[in-house]
């Protein structure tokens, strides 16, 4: 439903994003993680038409986005990272404002803005002025406002930012939900939501994907096995090439030798815990502690994208990624 | 069609709800007030010569020409300029709008307004009916000037607002575009040779409003204002399309 190919864009001598390919098929969740000034809003820029590409191409549902922008455009929903809304109108006018842009005909706007508003919860605040909301209320007016003409693909730049906990619950069904009908392209720097909510996930870092696959995918290729933690009572010195002949254990890194703490590397498909706990036992050692760490998308995420001062940007496994 | 339509309603709204129209609306009362008060008076004076009063309230004293350079400034700056300080042009220009859709939409807005300060004038039109005779005539082909004139200088501002994201700073290009196109006529008493006189008394804005405040409806002013306004007009939609992510 999205595709984009190659898409470059330099301000000046700043190449903000560097060969950005990538499709979202139709019915799916896409997620874009990126640090700030990744390049994550200037790609959606580029997606939604806003932003003319220095390089490359967009199509939405088959169509070049540059060759009929108008036309095109008008299947594509938006939510931009900052909500911008005209203060002095009421939610309701501006839904109707919107539908009007929309080309949405009179007579169908007004079920579709009831829906939307109750969509988005926004039943109590229809006739407020936008001046006087919440930056929550505006958020999902914001989005209310780009479901009106029920888009086939539907970008959104940070969508729960701002809201609260209860709020960020229900924005968050209602995203599921939209994705019976549209395609999700969706940016964030809240790692949980992707994991919650995005079938596939892009890792962008410097203006390029360094990373694209389902979260679990990201997790295992790039942490492989989760490492074991253990801290043993009054370690003596031999502790750590005792842990390294266990069967099963790759590699034994001392994170703290005056407190006893290990970091254990188990071997790819291999659970050393139990060969680990007797080996211990057996030298009369007390094990204290023995935790399983479960990598996350957050271990990948600040793998891929922090990086020493000065050191090159490490090298991304694009063959791999790009199946 | 949708996109000018959606734009023309929604900027409509903008200025009766911005506290800056109000302020236009009333320093156009009260400026055209006392310009009208001031040439019947003047007129009443029996030395003076018998002249009709619309005549000379149309574009024959600065007052006028006062009014539609700093007003037409400060209806337009805001149209385009807004949108991009405030962000709202990156939901306007990801709908399926063109730029020319836009900036006709905003622009229409501005006339609507504009032509809605002015409407006042037959009122004055009225007294005068009332206490003598008016002719009708001179008054509707001054009105058609302040039209023209009107279509002009609003597209001139609605050009400058799209080049910044700065009301103030679109307000003041504009005044200073219309204060070189207002005044370039003004040089035809300095022309020498005979081609830039004509020239010149073409662009001459005031010998435009003197004609059409007597009276005097010729085409050749009209295609002016309207080849100016659709010029500029061509401009602001190619300015926001190179402008509008800036």
């Amino acid at each position: 439903m999205i595709e984009a190919e190659r898409l470059t864009r330099s301000f000046g001598d700043l190449v903000a994003v560097d060969g950005v390919s990538f499709s979202v098929g139709e019915g799916e969740i896409v997620g874009m993680l990126g640090p700030n000034g990744a390049g994550k809003t200037t790609t959606i820029r580029m997606v939604t038409g806003f932003l003319p590409p220095s390089g490359g191409r967009v199509r939405i549902g088959g169509s070049d986005l540059f060759s009929d922008p108008v036309k095109v455009r008008r299947h594509v929903g938006y939510l931009p990272e900052n909500v911008a809304l005209y203060p002095e109108m009421r939610v309701s006018e501006y839904l109707a404002y919107r539908a009007r842009l929309e080309g949405i005909p009179s007579g169908d706007a007004k079920r579709r803005i009831g829906r939307a508003v109750e969509r988005c919860l926004l039943t109590e605040v229809a006739t407020q002025i936008i001046g006087t909301l919440s930056k929550g209320y505006r958020q999902r007016v914001g989005l209310a406002a780009a479901i009106l003409h029920r888009p086939k693909a539907l970008v959104l730049d940070e969508p729960t930012v701002g809201l609260d906990p209860a709020q960020i619950i229900k924005i968050r069904e209602l995203i599921r939900e939209l994705s019976s009908e549209s395609t999700l392209l969706l940016s964030t720097h809240i790692l949980p939501e992707v994991e919650l909510l995005c079938g596939r996930v892009m890792i962008i870092d410097r203006g390029r994907i360094v990373a694209e696959g389902t979260p679990e995918s990201l997790r295992e290729g790039w942490l492989g096995s989760a490492g074991i933690e253990l801290v043993v009572k009054d370690a003596p010195e031999e502790a750590a090439p005792l842990l390294s002949s266990v069967p099963g254990v790759a590699a034994v890194r001392p994170d703290s030798v005056e407190a006893g703490r290990y970091h254990v590397e188990a071997a790819p498909g291999a659970d050393p815990r139990e060969e680990i706990f007797l080996a211990v036992r057996d030298r009369g050692w007390v094990l204290l502690e023995m935790v399983q760490a479960r990598a996350s998308l957050e271990d990948v995420f600040v793998r891929l994208t922090t990086r020493e001062p000065g050191a090159p940007p490490e090298a991304a496994p694009r063959e791999e990624v790009a199946s | 069609m949708n996109g000018i339509l959606a734009n023309l309603l929604r900027e409509l709204r903008a200025y009766f709800f911005s506290p800056l129209a109000y302020v236009v609306m009333t320093l156009m009362l009260l400026v055209n007030g006392y310009v009208f008060v001031l040439i019947v008076s003047f007129l009443n004076d029996p030395r003076v010569q018998v002249g009709a009063p619309l005549e000379l309230f149309f574009g024959q004293t600065i007052f006028f020409w006062a009014v539609v350079l700093l007003f037409a400034p400060a209806l337009t700056m805001r149209l385009v300029s807004e949108e991009r300080r405030s962000g709202t042009i990156e939901v306007l220009m990801t709908a399926p709008v063109s730029e020319a859709q836009v900036v006709v939409g905003k622009y229409l807005a501005a006339f609507c307004f504009y032509l809605f300060l002015w409407s006042p004038t037959f009122l004055y039109a009225g007294i005068l009916d009332y206490y003598g005779d008016v002719a009708w005539g001179p008054v509707l082909s001054g009105f058609l000037g302040v039209m023209g004139v009107g279509a002009l200088f609003l597209a001139v501002g609605t050009f400058a607002s799209v080049l910044t994201r700065n009301q103030l700073v679109a307000a003041i290009l504009a005044f200073v575009l219309l204060t070189l196109l207002f005044s370039v006529g003004l040089l035809e008493s300095l022309a020498s040779g005979e081609a830039a006189r004509e020239t010149l008394d073409y662009l001459n804005l005031w010998r435009h409003m003197d004609d059409f405040g007597k009276g005097i409806v010729d085409t050749r002013h009209l295609v002016y204002y309207l080849s100016g306004a659709v010029f500029f007009l061509f401009l602001a939609t190619r300015a926001l399309a190179v402008n509008k992510w800036r």
